[in-house]
């Protein structure tokens, strides 16, 4: 009887684990900066990488302490982190306890760094330099700029329905590759600073972007043409896009300078999300998909906020004085 | 006992630095140099001077202890500098402190920057690491990249950026403030690379990087165009940390200058040149003569290249040409105007030799703009003008004396500079600015509109070609104009007395630059007292006495002290019939 209820036990702890998990949501946020100098470096990291597990409630440092120029985060679906930063690639496969840099002295400037949701072995990063990518993990990177004019890029979107199709934002509009990278072709917005794309969780093939002095554009044909979806928004500066997991047509902006808005209809309109957000400068946005009344706002002065009314209002969560550049969520509950 | 032996141990090696040491006037200021850093507050340079000057010691070895459990101690600047106080001085370092700078290696994040001269520290920093740890897997450095990958990268970016001087020039080039941590590395690579063709090729570096200053030196001034530079040392060029230089180098000024509060460095703690004074490399004769014999006037062509531009622009380091005319008198010199640094250039000036302080002039369009930051920097163009303002502190001030403009060309030959503006509507700060220091002996305008000041033995004559006015300061005046299409001719003479200044003025009175229609032309044409006849129009050709000036033609160093082509790889220096050829491509010095 014993022996049941111990082997009982294990059993349930093992279920829970794995249910555990199954349902892990871990956030990841990149502090570029901070503005308040650390008067005891002792006590721990302000800036770098930082991790949530329990909707942003509380952080943990996970990469390097010192200022390295973390730009962004993001997790691949083995695991493995990756960080986008001044000194390069950084990777990590043990939960961001020891870190490598992948990458040589050609990267630098790394703005973004994008994982394949079905090959986390094929990694993109967008530099101040070109794209680069690694079809190994990392191990080997090559520059993969085939057909674009400059090779600035701010940042790059791997295609969830067809990895061979990536996106990229860069300093004269958007470009298209179909062949993972090694040719790419202008597809609109000529001469427009895009700085950031991201793909539609309900419709693979509509994708978003956000420029520098343009407002939102929409592609619903995987990326060939674009049409501008600012009405409400004009020629905000748009850095980062955040699409709700569950219905179909909210999407969420940070400008810089006004703030958060929202549009319920598929980005026909916008309306204003910024009540208790005391810095318009937003640079970054997650939904969480555990709970999409969750929504994180990271912003250039004033830290992280936080809304758990779909952007309501917002209250402010941590790293007051600090740059959030970048703020990823890794979430098995999306899948 | 043993912490007897121990110090002793500590002061012989201390001094052992210089027993093998020849000329006797430079190693006098190292010595000089080491005596004042061993008293001044603890830094790193500080420090290095402390251990070699013998100078409590028990207090530096814990200082050294203090620094290296500060976690603020990172980043390129203290990486190279902690490799190098622990190469220099690790024979007589107890094993804690071994352990520690091991274990900042290990541990520590460090930064390798984003500009060329972070780099050079950091990979400096790195590849004397990586040489002193070999054979260590990834788990032993703080980026988990073994010593051997450690040891390529450094290695494969400093042959990079060696390659990339000496073809088509540096991208941070002539600063006054960042000259010395470019040559702080190279000296430690001198002084510790095991490899003999790095030790080589620093070495070179070092004759490189102080022949290129020691002709556009005048008395331990930096004079004419700069690719960064920080005002306070723009408006007194004698507080510029590569004065320091000059003086440990080439003795000049013959005092430390720097103790004087007229003098006092914009930052008093940057010692770099530390290494200078600990290093076995000593200059050649050669460069010291270059740097000190102005019984000739010269002109020094050179092309320099423009950092990094990683956007709007479809060529990555766009050329720099720069023109320097020396006398012993004052030095003028000039880039060509444009945009060619982000928002430190310093793009010209007449700087005179002088017993007061604040001894120069210059103009400057103080533009600024989230594009132009955008050029040389990834962030947003929003957020960049926030965050350049907020570390820098002047980039959007109207009254700032240092910026790269669009707006701003030059034309010079010899002792003439003709500087134009062609403000575009709608410019955030659509005026320029000219600084007049109050320390000039004179300073009278006109009424022949012409301005005519006598900074030393200089006289420096100054014709603005759209009225302005003056603003009295603290130090200055300020010549201000609001005319968007703006311009002024300069000719500077020497003078030795007041008789000859009078003659100046009245020879200058003669002459007027003809500037009819130039709200729609753009053109001014001056002839000189020499009877040169230039015409410079804006956006188009720049013509000497008839004959177009086409400046891509501009070799990579040209002028009687210095000779090399773009990209050749190959740099002669001359001084009285010898030639020192430092040849890149050979990894090796040639004399003749």
């Amino acid at each position: 009887m014993l022996n049941v209820r111990v082997y009982l036990c294990v059993a349930l702890f093992v279920l829970s684990a794995e249910i555990a998990a199954a349902q892990r949501e871990t956030v990841y946020m990149a502090i570029l900066s901070s503005f308040r100098p650390a008067q005891n470096p002792d006590a721990g990291p302000a800036l770098g990488l930082f991790v949530s597990t329990d909707r942003g409630s509380t952080w943990q440092g996970r990469g390097w302490r010192e200022y390295i120029r973390t730009f962004y985060c993001e997790e691949g679906s083995d695991g493995t982190i990756w960080s986008a930063c001044g000194n390069g690639v950084l990777r990590s496969t043990d939960n961001g306890r020891r870190w490598r840099v992948t990458t040589g002295w050609e990267v630098t400037e790394v703005l973004k760094v994008k994982v394949a949701e079905s090959d986390p072995s094929l990694v993109f990063a967008s530099t101040a330099y070109g794209i680069f990518r690694t079809t190994d993990g990392g191990e080997t990177w090559e520059k993969k700029t085939g057909g674009m004019r400059r090779g600035f890029s701010g940042d790059v979107c791997i295609d969830r329905a067809d990895p061979s199709r990536i996106l990229a934002a860069t300093e004269e509009g958007v470009y298209l590759s179909e062949d993972r990278g090694e040719q790419w072709t202008e597809r609109g917005l000529a001469g427009k600073g895009v700085r950031v794309i991201v793909q539609d969780p309900h419709d693979a093939k509509r994708f978003w972007l956000g420029t520098e002095e343009d407002g939102v554009y929409c592609s619903s044909d995987g990326g060939r043409h674009w049409e501008r979806e600012s009405r409400g928004l004009d020629r905000s500066a748009v850095y980062t896009i955040a699409l709700h997991p569950r219905n179909h047509d909210w999407i969420y902006v940070g400008t810089y300078g006004r703030g958060v808005f929202q549009s319920t209809d598929g980005g026909g309109h916008w309306e204003e999300r910024s009540r208790g957000l005391t810095d318009r400068e937003v640079h970054s946005l997650v939904v969480l998909p555990s709970d999409p009344r969750v929504v994180l706002a990271g912003t250039l002065h004033r830290g992280l906020f936080r809304s758990t009314d779909g952007g309501g209002t917002w209250v402010h969560l941590t790293h007051d004085s600090s740059q959030v550049w970048g703020l990823s969520v890794r979430s098995t509950l999306s899948r | 006992m043993k912490t007897l032996f121990f110090f002793l141990l500590l002061l012989i090696a201390a001094d052992s630095l210089y027993a093998t040491s020849g000329d006797s006037a430079f190693v006098s200021r190292q010595r000089r140099l080491l005596e004042i850093l061993s008293r001044e507050p603890l830094s790193l340079p500080a420090l290095a001077g402390r251990f070699a000057a013998g100078r409590d010691l028990p207090g530096a070895v814990a200082a050294f202890d203090s620094m290296g459990r500060d976690r603020r101690f990172v980043g390129a600047f203290h990486g190279y500098a902690l490799i190098g106080v622990y190469l220099r001085f690790r024979s007589i370092l107890p094993d804690s402190l071994h352990r520690m700078v091991r274990e900042i290696f290990r541990s520590r994040g460090l930064y390798r920057g984003d500009t060329e001269n972070h780099w050079v520290m950091y990979y400096t920093g790195m590849y004397l690491a990586a040489q002193t740890w070999p054979h260590e897997s990834g788990t032993e450095w703080f980026n988990g990249r073994s010593s051997e990958e450690n040891f390529r990268e450094a290695e494969g970016w400093l042959n990079h950026w060696i390659t990339l001087s000496t073809t088509i020039g540096q991208g941070e080039f002539d600063s006054p403030t960042y000259m010395p941590v470019f040559l702080a590395p190279m000296l430690l690579l001198f002084d510790f690379a095991a490899d003999p063709a790095m030790r080589t090729k620093a070495q070179m570096m070092c004759d490189l990087l102080l022949a290129d200053f020691a002709v556009e030196n005048l008395r331990g001034c930096y004079g004419g165009g700069h690719s960064r530079d920080y005002p306070p040392d723009i408006i007194n060029p004698l507080i510029a940390q590569t004065t320091r230089v000059s003086w440990l180098y080439f003795g000049e000024p013959a005092t430390e200058i720097w103790e004087n509060p007229e003098y006092e460095p914009r930052v008093r703690s940057s010692w770099e040149i530390v290494w200078g004074a600990l290093s076995g490399y000593h200059p050649p004769e050669m460069i010291v003569h270059i740097a000190t014999d102005r019984s000739l006037p010269y002109v020094h062509r050179e092309r320099k290249r423009v950092r990094n531009v990683i956007r709007f622009g479809d060529e990555l380091n766009p050329p720099v040409y720069k023109y320097t005319y020396m006398t012993e008198d004052y030095v003028l010199g000039s880039l060509q105007g444009g945009i060619l640094q982000p928002f430190q250039q310093h793009t010209w000036d007449v700087t005179y030799v002088s017993t007061r302080p604040y001894n120069t002039i210059f103009t400057v369009h103080p533009s600024w703009s989230s594009r132009e930051l955008g050029m040389f920097f990834p962030e947003e163009l929003n957020v960049l003008a926030e965050d350049v303002d907020r570390y820098k502190l002047v980039y959007t001030s109207p009254d700032k004396w240092n910026s790269s403009s669009p707006y701003e060309q030059t034309f010079q030959h010899n002792n003439v500079l003709i500087v134009l503006y062609n403000i575009a509507p709608g410019a955030k700060l659509p005026h320029i600015d000219g600084f007049f220091p109050k320390t000039l002996e004179q300073r009278t305008v006109d009424s022949t509109g012409w301005i005519f000041c006598r900074g030393g033995n200089a006289a420096i004559a100054i014709f603005p070609l759209k009225p302005y006015e003056w603003i009295e300061e603290e130090k200055n005046w300020r010549l201000r104009s609001h005319h968007l299409r703006n311009g002024l001719v300069v000719e500077v003479g020497s003078v030795r007395s007041t008789g000859d200044y009078a003659q100046f003025i009245r020879t200058m009175r003669q002459r007027r630059p003809e500037a009819g229609d130039f709200d729609r032309t753009m053109t001014v044409s001056y002839a000189s007292i020499a009877g040169d006849v230039m015409t410079f129009t804006y956006d188009g050709p720049r013509i000497l006495n008839g004959t177009a000036v086409d400046l891509t033609k501009t070799r990579f160093y040209d002028g009687p002290f210095m000779s090399s082509e773009v990209g050749s790889g190959v740099i002669e220096l001359r001084y009285g019939g010898r030639v020192r050829v430092l040849d890149f491509q050979q990894g090796k010095v040639i004399e003749r």
